[in-house]
């Protein structure tokens, strides 16, 4: 068993991902992940930042009506598809296929966007 | 800082506030007694044990095997349901604080337009966004509509940052067992 534990780290360490914390292993690509429920975490705290981000631009900006909201639904999803597809190369059957991914943390994200959008457009347009 | 913007960020306050307060109330009543930690314990690890042993079943497996997995389920709704008991003491501590609370708020904030939202909402939102406000500017934003925009987004987030949110494979079976027949 240690030895296949050995193994494990040596392999981490020849793709270039470590075994360190989960968020090293988010920044790197095609890092291993053992427990599904770690990555899963990782793609739902990834949508809440791009959730607070997008907020933050969007009220400043402005981008009102549907657009912005539409607009913020492709980015969301789009990013995080390239994230665990093209960056992370994971199998997405492994996780209950594409849609399960893409619904993971997606309503509270988008709950998230709305407030900071909302309080970024009221206070720096309407004073 | 004109009144509206501090009265949006009065609410995030309260959001953020109300939300520590239902899982400190949660954690008194619930989270820290031995039976939830055990119960918890249990349902996430027969939860685990139940997705794994069904993703390696096969079309030919059993009739053995299948009736071993019913069994864990029946096993397994069992003890979702003993955990659902032993919330439902929180749920009505918390109910009945944050009913007070929500009337409380509803007065203070009543008439106010507390937010300028940088859309128009659909008109069955409209309900709710616009709720108890003046005019036919529908980007006008009630306390209720923040509130529970707030509530949403930030409750998870503290359940999830706190370590509080039961894992997926639990809540996944207990959505399972709800909506499976013969249940109550």
């Amino acid at each position: 068993m240690t030895n296949s534990s050995k193994r494990k780290e040596e392999i981490h360490l020849v793709n270039g991902g470590v075994k360190q914390s989960t968020w090293s292993k988010a920044f790197n690509s095609n890092a291993v992940w053992e427990e599904k429920d770690e990555f899963l975490d990782v793609i739902y705290w990834i949508r809440q930042i791009i959730a607070v981000i997008l907020g933050v631009i969007w009220g400043v900006a402005p981008l009102k009506g549907f657009l912005g909201i539409a607009i913020f639904c492709i980015i969301n999803a789009g990013v995080l598809y390239v994230y665990f597809s093209s960056f992370q190369q994971i199998d997405e059957e492994e996780y209950g296929g594409t849609w399960e991914l893409t619904k993971e943390g997606f309503m509270t994200s988008f709950a998230l966007f709305l407030v900071v959008w909302i309080i970024f457009y009221t206070a720096l347009h309407y004073d | 800082m004109s009144t509206m913007f501090a009265d949006t960020i009065l609410i995030v306050f309260i959001s953020v506030c109300t939300a520590l307060l239902a899982e400190g109330i949660t954690w008194v009543l619930v989270y820290r007694t031995e039976k939830y930690k055990r119960l918890k314990a249990e349902v996430e690890k027969q939860s685990k044990k139940l997705e794994k042993k069904k993703e390696t079943i096969t079309e030919s497996a059993g009739r053995q095997q299948k009736k071993k997995i019913e069994r864990q389920e029946e096993k397994l709704k069992n003890n979702n349901r003993d955990l659902s008991m032993v919330r439902m003491k929180s749920m009505f501590a918390i109910g009945f604080c944050f009913t007070a609370l929500m009337g409380m708020f509803n007065s203070i904030f009543d008439g106010r337009v507390v937010a300028k939202l940088p859309f128009v909402p659909l008109s069955y939102i409209q309900g709710l966004s616009h709720r108890n406000l003046l005019g036919e500017d529908y980007t006008d934003c009630s306390f209720i509509f923040l509130y529970i925009l707030c509530t949403m987004s930030i409750r998870q987030n503290i359940q999830k940052m706190l370590g509080l949110a039961p894992s997926r494979a639990a809540t996944k079976q207990a959505g399972v067992a709800s909506i499976s027949p013969g249940s109550d």
